[in-house]
């Protein structure tokens, strides 16, 4: 029924197709087919390596030039100011396609390996300037440092020689330090020392290591350079510290400079002599000069050649991408050499074949060569991949029933239905004209830009509410709709229409009983329910039998969509065995009780002679006392016999459900053993799937590719009709589908109660924020006023809408998911992945 | 008791290094790898394995150092992981494997030292997992004393040297002597720390251990014969604990010749195959020898790689952390292996490896 129009009911017809390709056109064919996009390969050779295979060789080639375009990308994001990036819409695009394609290829290898060399030359040449550049500034760091040391020096050796001469008083006043210091000192820097940088984290170990070389006769000094270092090509940080370390000896001297080399410090010659040093200093600064401008030079001109490189990564990854796909496909082809053809199978859908056909004749002019790639269809026992036809609208929808399972090939797509269901289930959730107005503007607005929208990277939260628009859009009309249900506007009343009730206002009492009026409000709820104190009573039993009625409802379309899927598989045993016991039961206990609201519902109850019954206490007795129901609480004569009748039908349903199916497959099974038929493999189900699975492989072979067809029929998937399967399966889709009945019943009642917190928590914001202020008389009041309004506003927002949707959201989730689904949903599909070159991930 | 606690503390890294061990490369990942022609195909082939693209951005003459630096480093990052995330005890017993390397990487930089080989490359071509601080400054020492007071004295291992500080000179048998010394400390070491954890850490740890022990002494003895090592010396060097402790190794001490380590070997079961088929032909001892050295060689792993798959069969215990980390230097060493015959295209060796599953 849907052979001419695609639609989501169910799933695209899909057909196993063979493609000839000449090598020739191969490539082209498979570039055309991936921008079409719906070919699923199948890999024709699983038993082969991946490099044993026909491309590898271009494989590797691609991903030498993806591993280059990944080091120029990585190279430009390391890049400290910003270099533009040419966004892929922009880029001229590159052809890889028809007769000029592998000269372009090898052009952009080219192009690639150029500039890749040119930037690890620069990368290379700047490595070495910031190198040396380091060290000139941490040369520059020590003579500064070792020159204040020694001016402090010199001050210390003019006191101890003043000391010295004025009063007699001996050396050993001072301490150790100071004492072996003033020795060196005094005898005019005869004491030598190495000085240089080490890395501030390692000093302690560095210290510790030397005071034991030195057997505890250690004078070192060292302070900390403020700035750090930073690596040019890896900008990382470190951080390091000057050094001088005074010693003796040459043997010494030898020992401390191995040991500071071998833990990565950086020495530098330093003169004792004052003048020298600076003299070294101005021409370390002079040097540092020259070379910080080479740097800078260097520096812009790798810049330059970055941004070069920008303005055509985008298309650079674009085409790599892509050539590695087409290539991986490729590999999957068999390949036949005598006869220069390729052979490849996939699942297209039926649909389409022309659209195929006409892309491959298509890529076969744009080749310009003449041997166009031939595409027949094969017949297969296997079971083709689900594949929905969606747009932008029903995405969102397809998704959230894809999320809970790909549905099997060609069964009722319960997305179709959701497309209403989901939207209509959330609003009776979230029933406020006033939120559902504001979430309606937003999902408007995503909608009205989505161009826009859609081409810039909004972030996963952000890209989810995106993503779900329609879905939001029309959640929130149907919100709008149940608001003006509930009557409900930001937690207060519209009043449209003529209320049914009159509030005679007489003053004396405390209490004013509405009076009936004559009116009927002929939409929605009486805006004469607001504010009575009964509001709650009234609002709760009518919104709890209303989800009971909804999920009823829900549950028994859910259950019907069962019925195509057996009339459409032909399996006439599942209508007798599955669903007319089910419906029975169903209808027997909560159809009957979906009836008793409604008919409740229409009594007036001011007139009737006996009181208005409980409908939960009359369904439990029900069940527990049968046939016996107290007069003065009967809804309706003759209620007693109905109700033994409709119970009886539920318990017989019970082991109908239970007992026909595994008995009718146990007869089924016998006769087939009665005729003589014996399995050859062992398992008894003798539907001819093996006779016809050999048949496909000998027209395989007359065709003479058998190879690639006989594996095929090898992997044919079916279930074991095992009859103990059987029997276990229905014993447990009995249990829970009797159990499930009730449980899910219950479970409806989440409408009622997110909706009564949806309301009462809208009007607590309403009575906390709002309604003290709004009749401001000062202008203290009016701030007040509006700053509550903000706030209110902003509460409204993000408690009312964003929270309680998202919690509405799940709970219409899980109402599809589990109660509905699991009335008819079979969902053992796989879903098409077809070869394409549209990439979600890839934005610009 | 270990059932009911040891998840408290362990598990989480239990179950992480279980998870490692699945991605150990198997007998049809071996198959595919010698397979290869070039190393491309063989990089191809490793990033279908949990190797994933660890040469992905490697530019295209590879060398089999980088592959095996590569796989190194992986499994240096594991080993961290599991490091930083264990507690006591388990941190302990970590830190008592990577004592090992550190014992490894003081004799390579002591004896790159003698050799006059630069510092630097010397540490570059040291163990990861064995690296300390004060590492480096190895290289000035000069003799035993000096190594030990300068250096080693702060480092775990100091214990471990103290008894070889008698040394004085370092040449190349004194250093030989310092490892199998500091080698049989460390392990006897570990055996009584894994005895100290009772239960099945110290079944399942003990067993690899005494093994390991049992293979330095036989190695001891065979590379003892004909050289300057007085007998005596030699018994020194033997870990005093395994399964040929103590008459074995006493037997061990005095013999001269392989055939008398094979009748020690023969006393015990498992070690009974090591000399098997090659006693048979025992007419000229020179090449014969090697031959048989290095089939012996070749056991010994193939044991080890034996012992350290028995220790996943048992759960709570910390065996798996040492057996993984055995098993994936095997496993790096197969690779090298396979990696080398292919870039040096001989091809008639390359199942000369030892596979792990």
């Amino acid at each position: 029924m849907s052979d001419d129009y695609p639609s989501l009911l169910r799933s695209e017809q899909m057909s196993l197709v063979q493609l000839f390709v000449p090598t020739e056109v191969a490539h082209d064919t498979v570039a055309e087919l991936g921008e079409l996009g719906n070919v699923q390969f199948k890999d024709l050779n699983p038993n082969v390596n991946p490099f044993q295979r026909s491309f590898v060789g271009e494989i590797r080639r691609i991903d030498e030039m993806s591993r280059r375009v990944r080091f120029f990308s990585t190279q430009i994001e390391q890049e400290k100011d910003v270099v533009p990036i040419r966004p892929l819409y922009d880029s001229a695009p590159l052809i890889t396609v028809g007769p000029r394609a592998a000269q372009t290829m090898d052009e952009l290898d080219g192009v690639l390996a150029a500039h890749e060399q040119r930037l690890t030359q620069m990368n290379e040449s700047y490595q070495k300037l910031g190198e040396r550049t380091k060290e000139l500034i941490e040369a520059r760091h020590v003579l500064r440092e070792t020159a204040v040391f020694f001016d402090k020096a010199q001050d210390h050796q003019t006191d101890i020689r003043t000391s010295y001469d004025d009063s007699a008083a001996p050396l050993l006043q001072h301490d150790d330090r100071e004492n072996q210091y003033s020795a060196g000192t005094g005898a005019q820097f005869d004491l030598e020392f190495v000085a240089g940088t080490i890395e501030r984290v390692r000093v302690p170990t560095f210290e510790r290591v030397l005071w034991r070389v030195l057997r505890g006769n250690l004078y070192m000094n060292h302070t900390d350079i403020v700035e750090p270092f930073v690596d040019p090509v890896t900008g990382a940080e470190t951080r390091k510290n000057v050094f001088i370390i005074f010693a003796h000896g040459d043997a010494l001297l030898t020992k401390i400079r191995k040991v500071a080399e071998s833990m990565g410090a950086t020495l530098y010659p330093i003169d004792a002599n004052a003048d020298k040093r600076s003299e070294s200093l101005r021409e370390v600064e002079g040097r540092l000069e020259d070379l910080q401008n080479v740097l800078y030079n260097t520096g812009s001109s790798r810049r330059t050649e970055l941004i070069k490189v920008g303005e055509n990564l985008r298309s650079w990854q674009d085409v790599v991408r892509k050539e590695k796909l087409i290539y991986e496909t490729l590999n999957l082809f068999n390949y036949d050499v005598r006869r220069k053809t390729l052979i490849a199978e996939g699942w297209v859908p039926t649909r389409d074949i022309t659209t195929i056909q006409l892309a491959l004749r298509h890529a076969t002019e744009e080749s310009g060569t003449s041997v166009p790639p031939i595409l027949h269809e094969l017949r297969t026992h296997k079971t083709p991949p689900t594949f929905n036809r969606t747009n932008k609208f029903t995405e969102g929808f397809q998704t959230i029933m894809d999320s809970y399972g790909v549905a099997s090939y060609q069964e009722v797509n319960p997305g179709l239905f959701a497309v209403i269901t989901f939207p209509f289930l959330f609003a009776v959730m979230f029933g406020d004209i006033g939120h559902g107005f504001i979430i309606f503007v937003a999902a408007l607005y995503m909608i009205l830009a989505e161009r826009k929208l859609a081409r810039t990277d909004l972030g996963e939260i952000v890209g989810q509410f995106f993503y779900g628009r329609y879905i939001i859009l029309l959640m929130g009309l149907f919100s709008i709709y149940t608001g003006l249900m509930y009557n409900d506007i930001f937690s207060k009343s519209l009043h449209i229409w003529h209320s049914a009730w009159d509030f005679p206002g007489n003053g004396t009492d405390n209490k004013i009983v509405g009076v009936d009026n004559g009116h009927r409000y002929p939409f929605g709820l009486d805006p004469g329910w607001h504010g009575a104190d009964n509001n709650l009573v009234f609002v709760n039993s009518y919104k709890m039998k209303m989800s009971v009625v909804l999920g009823v409802i829900h549950m028994t379309f859910a259950l019907c969509l069962q019925l195509p899927n057996h009339l459409k598989f032909k399996r006439p045993i599942d209508v007798y065995a599955n669903f007319i016991p089910q419906m029975i039961f169903l209808q027997s206990i909560f159809g009957y009780l979906v009836v008793c609201i409604l008919y409740k519902w229409s009594v007036d109850w001011s007139k009737a002679s006996t009181q208005p019954p409980s409908l939960l206490n009359m369904l439990i007795s029900m069940f527990l006392s049968p046939g016996k129901v107290d007069p003065s609480e009967q809804l309706y004569a003759g209620q007693p016999f109905v109700q033994v009748v409709l119970l009886l039908l539920a318990a017989i349903c019970v082991p109908w459900l239970l007992i026909t199916k595994p008995y009718l497959a146990w007869k089924d099974m016998h006769k087939i053993k009665e005729q003589g038929y014996v399995s050859i493999a062992g398992n008894g189900d003798g539907n001819g799937i093996h006779r016809d699975s050999s048949d496909y492989v000998l027209e395989g072979e007359e065709e003479g590719n058998g190879g690639a067809i006989a594996e095929a029929g090898d992997e044919e998937e079916h279930e074991e009709h095992d009859f103990g399967e059987v029997v276990i399966h229905q014993v447990i889709h009995t249990i829970e589908f009797c159990l499930g009945c009730i449980s899910h019943t219950a479970s409806y009642l989440r409408l009622w109660a997110l909706s009564l917190a949806h309301a009462q928590l809208s009007e607590v914001l309403w009575t906390m924020t709002l309604e003290a202020w709004l009749e401001p008389t000062g202008v203290f009041e009016w701030i007040v006023l509006i700053v509550m309004g903000v706030f209110w506003f902003g509460l409204t927002v993000f408690i009312l809408c964003l929270m309680e949707g998202l919690s509405a959201f799940l709970h219409a989730l899980r109402l599809h998911w589990v109660e509905a689904n699991s009335k008819h949903f079979e969902g053992g599909g796989h879903a098409f992945t077809p070869l394409t070159f549209a990439d979600p991930d890839f934005k610009d | 008791m270990e059932a009911l606690l040891f998840n408290v503390d362990s598990g989480f890294l239990e179950g992480t290094v279980r998870g490692y061990k699945a991605g150990i490369l198997t007998q049809s990942h071996y198959t595919n790898l010698t397979q290869c022609e070039s190393l491309e195909d063989f990089r191809t082939q490793l990033s279908a394995t949990d190797y994933g693209n660890f040469l992905a951005n490697e530019s295209l003459p590879i060398s089999t150092a980088t592959i095996a630096d590569k796989a190194t480093q992986i499994l240096v990052d594991q080993f961290k992981y599991l490091r930083n995330n264990a507690v006591e005890p388990l941190s302990k017993f970590l830190d008592y494997v990577t004592y090992a390397y550190m014992i490894d990487n003081v004799i390579l930089l002591i004896t790159g030292t003698l050799h006059e080989r630069d510092t630097h490359e010397l540490i570059e071509r040291c163990h990861p997992l064995g690296i300390f601080e004060s590492m480096p400054a190895l290289c000035v020492a000069s003799n035993v004393e000096e190594l030990y007071q300068s250096v080693l004295v702060e480092t775990p291992l100091a214990p471990y040297f103290r008894d070889c500080l008698s040394a004085s000179d370092l040449d190349d048998l004194n250093i030989e002597i310092i490892r199998n010394t500091v080698y049989k400390a460390y392990l006897e070491d570990f055996y009584a720390f894994c005895g100290s954890l009772s239960g099945p850490t110290a079944d399942v740890m003990q067993r690899i251990l005494s093994f390991e022990a049992d293979r330095r002494t036989v190695n001891i003895t065979i590379n003892s014969f004909n050289t300057e090592l007085s007998k005596e010396e030699r018994a020194k060097l033997f870990p005093a604990i395994g399964r040929l402790f103590p008459e074995g190794n006493n037997q061990l001490a005095k013999a001269d010749e392989i055939d008398q380590v094979r009748l020690v070997c023969e006393n015990v079961g498992e070690y009974r195959q090591f000399f098997a088929d090659t006693g048979s032909s025992t007419n000229g001892p020179g090449d014969e020898d090697s031959g048989v050295l290095s089939q012996l060689e070749d056991r010994f792993f193939q044991t080890e790689v034996h012992l350290n798959k028995m220790a996943f069969l048992q759960q709570f215990q910390y065996g798996v952390f040492y057996a993984y980390m055995k098993l994936k230097e095997q496993e790096i060493r197969n690779i090298t292996w396979i990696a080398e015959c292919i870039a040096q295209n001989a091809k008639d060796r390359i199942q000369d490896f030892i596979p792990i599953f």
